[in-house]
């Protein structure tokens, strides 16, 4: 195999100017959270490194999460990006098809340390027979492909949690990859799960920046999310979250409250507990995000989404939760009412007691 | 002597009332009043932040009046007020704080913070933590009339001084009278021009006008040293006279807490409302002016400014007639920086000017008037308070300033027209 060019080698090649190539750095600094004194470094780091390979195994997936990142407009981080890495191996992708995929795939594996990106969930019931790719198993395949990997980077909900395929009833057996290292039938790599349905095109490319750049991969959440994307919910960085401080809710999605855009909490917004960077990071393009659209939040980058009861069912309702606040009222105002009369009484004891001062009363 | 803490904090638990309340629970420790305190800004010590002023009074207020604090206070969290703690605070409540009010205005949640000190004040006083200057000059003031001992003999000396000096009579008990004119000690004792100029300015305008023997002291320590029920004596004691003499209208002279005393505090203390009005000498003299009745001929050429009082301008709300009045007779009137209602205390009101042992911080925090002053490069300074006209004489010469400091009335009855009169 050929000495890989470096990234930079790589874009002069494209007729990418330094100064694109910068403007790119500085972009995924921001959009990463680091200080901007970052992008310089960023720059180097990118500048200096083998495109390092890549390996993108698509299983029982829609392939909505390589859309997302393919459709986005154009130039963007996302191209960029995708100069920057040796993208050996994706089968929707590649025009090679059928044992000249395959013998990519086994020649991108010779040299271990490459990065493998999985979008997908991956069946293991009957012996994984439900999903097979030039006829190997997706857990075969899988289980191949870590095992000289630096890596996995699960991205989608269905190959960060299981999604839509480990849905209720789950025919195929599906499962996530963080779930099959955790049973042992693949080896235990670094995992960091990028999971949403689909992710955000942006935060595909923040994180696989980030692994460039530092060569490790970023603080995670319990999860194993990127802190620095999914640190936040949406409800905290929600626009409509001064209205759900006022308690204003959209009760249906046409009354005067839907119109007025405030929060839709009660009509199953899944944002204070969904983990995500759609509030802030937006989608097309920084367009907008669905809770702008009038939708709620359906919590798609949350484990078990599927299943965790209607998208338009309220999260928690208290039976009653204003005569809960009632009776919460009335107690505190009746502990103030006493504090007062207590006080009260203090002070016009106090003030029945006063002495008429006079000089005397000025010295001790 | 009788002074207790006990005494002490029973009268605190009766001064705390609900804007103390609130103020204390609405304070968000912004330390912008420290900014706007003479004695921070030119000591740069925190302990003289205003707020920090009146911590014994937030613990008691909390100790006696909050769940939280009362629990605190049983379990020994909070400790209680002590002897030695108050008398550790003297300094802070009576030297270092003139009442002057700027932390009051530019508090951002509205804090009256002086109005907490005066009351703090009232359980200083009388748990014996007011400082000696003070208690001397509210036992004269009690005791005699005057806190600097000045009796009536004294000022009917002065009166047939004036007399000649003018050529006016000076009236004295003159049932009738429109307006019943006070005086402070310092203008009976070191400014008597003050009242030749108001004997020519009334005899310009047309007006009748009269002493009181029985209450010629229009000052009041015991709005300074916080008793309520010794400034009520003192209050009492002009409204009586005004009441028997059937005036219109009492002139407060040129003093700053005198107008607080009789025309914010006087009603309230005595407990009824005044049968006449109370006016500053400088709102008389603007109203004069507005009716034609005040004509002036000539004018000073000098670089003047005008230190405004902190209890006419901020207290007292008589901020554009002074300025009025300047222009009259300044040909070049020049204002300090911050000038109005934000102008900086002269460093001796509110009492601090009777305490000795607060000359020397007194001095020192004069800095920020000396400043203020050479920027404008003035040649004579003019006021309208006998008190902060004494403070700005001794600052200027101990820093060695060769400026005048004169009154804006006796100013003004230096320029009457001859014509007219």
């Amino acid at each position: 195999m050929n000495r890989r060019p470096t990234i930079a080698e790589q874009l002069a090649r494209q007729g990418i100017s330094r100064r694109a190539f910068l403007k790119f750095c500085a972009a995924t600094a921001s959009l990463m959270a680091l200080p901007p004194g970052m992008a310089p470094a960023i720059a180097e780091a990118l500048g200096k490194i083998r495109r390092p390979s890549v390996i993108w195994l698509s299983f029982q997936e829609c392939t909505g999460c390589t859309e997302s990142l393919t459709r986005s407009h154009s130039p963007t981080v996302e191209s960029l990006i995708f100069d920057m890495i040796s993208l050996d191996y994706h089968h929707t992708l590649q025009a090679a098809s059928g044992e000249a995929a395959e013998h990519a795939r086994e020649e991108a594996m010779k040299e271990p340390g490459y990065l493998v990106l999985v979008d997908g969930s991956i069946p293991i019931k009957d012996g994984g027979i439900y999903s097979t790719i030039a006829g190997i198993s997706n857990l075969q395949m899988l289980k191949d492909t870590v095992e000289n990997a630096a890596a996995v980077v699960s991205i989608g909900t269905c190959a960060a949690f299981g999604g839509i395929p480990m849905a209720n009833p789950n025919p195929t057996g599906a499962a996530g990859v963080q779930a099959l290292m955790d049973q042992g039938l693949i080896a235990r790599k670094p995992v960091i799960n990028v999971p949403g349905c689909p992710p955000i095109p942006a935060v595909i490319t923040g994180v696989l920046a980030h692994y460039l750049t530092f060569g490790a991969i970023p603080p995670l959440d319990a999860l194993g999310r990127p802190l620095n994307f999914y640190g936040d919910s949406i409800h905290d960085r929600c626009y409509r979250r001064p209205f759900y401080d006022q308690g204003k809710f959209a009760k249906t999605f046409d009354d005067e409250g839907a119109r007025k855009g405030w929060c839709l909490f009660e009509l199953g917004c899944k944002g204070p507990t969904t983990h995500n960077a759609c509030a802030t990071t937006k989608w097309n393009d920084g367009t907008s995000f669905p809770i702008e659209s009038g939708h709620g939040c359906i919590g798609c980058s949350e484990p078990n989404f599927w299943d965790a009861g209607s998208f338009y069912k309220a999260l928690s309702a208290p039976a009653d939760p204003l005569s809960f606040a009632a009776g919460a009222a009335v107690a505190g105002a009746a502990v103030g009412v006493g504090m007062s009369f207590m006080n009260r009484a203090k002070k016009s004891s106090a003030k029945a007691a006063h002495e008429t001062a006079t000089l005397k009363d000025l010295e001790k | 002597m009788s002074a207790s803490l006990e005494k002490g904090v029973a009268v605190l638990k009766e001064m705390i009332d609900a804007p103390i309340a609130s103020y204390f629970n609405s304070c968000v420790h912004c330390g912008l009043c420290a900014e706007a305190c003479l004695f921070y800004t030119e000591t740069g010590d925190p302990k003289y932040t205003p707020i920090h002023k009146l911590e014994p009074l937030r613990r008691i207020y909390e100790q006696e009046y909050t769940l939280l604090g009362k629990l605190a206070k049983m379990v020994g969290l909070s400790k209680p007020v002590t002897d030695n703690e108050l008398e550790e605070w003297k300094e802070l409540v009576y030297n270092s704080c003139t009442l002057c009010a700027r932390c009051s205005l530019v508090c951002p949640v509205g804090n009256d913070i002086v109005y907490m000190v005066r009351k703090f004040r009232e359980g200083m006083a009388v748990s014996g933590h007011a400082p000696e200057g003070l208690i001397g000059a509210t036992t004269r003031a009690i005791e005699i009339g005057s806190p600097m001992g000045v009796k009536l003999p004294a000022v009917q000396a002065q009166m047939k001084h004036v007399h000649k000096d003018v050529g006016i009579e000076i009236p004295m008990d003159q049932e009738g009278a429109e307006y019943m004119v006070l005086l402070s000690s310092m203008e009976i004792m070191n400014f008597p021009e003050y009242l030749g100029a108001i004997a020519k300015i009334m005899k310009q305008a047309g007006k009748t006008w009269t002493l009181c023997s029985t209450a010629f002291e229009a000052t009041n320590s015991g709005i300074q040293i916080g008793s309520s029920d010794l400034a009520k004596v003192i209050v009492n004691r002009i409204v009586e006279g005004a009441e028997r003499l059937k005036v219109k209208t009492v002139i407060s002279p040129e003093c700053g807490h005198a107008y607080t005393a009789l025309r914010w505090d006087g009603a309230n203390l005595v407990g009824r409302p005044f049968s006449f009005k109370v006016l500053h000498i400088l709102e008389v003299l603007d109203e004069f002016r507005a009716q034609g009745l005040l004509k002036t001929e000539g004018f000073e050429m000098d670089r003047m400014t005008f230190h405004d009082p902190c209890q006419l301008v901020r207290r007292g709300g008589v901020v554009q007639q002074p300025r009025n009045l300047m222009n009259m007779v300044a040909k070049d009137f020049v204002e300090m920086e911050d000038a109005g209602k934000y102008n900086w205390c002269c460093g001796g009101g509110g009492g601090v000017s009777a305490n000795e042992d607060a000359e020397e911080l007194r001095l020192q925090v004069f800095k920020i008037k000396k400043g203020q002053l050479e920027k404008t490069g003035a040649k004579t300074m003019v006021t309208a308070c006998a008190n902060c006209r004494i403070i700005l004489e001794e600052g200027l010469e101990h820093y060695q300033m060769d400026i005048p400091v004169v009154g804006l009335t006796e100013m003004i009855a230096e320029h009457l027209a001859e014509s007219k009169s």
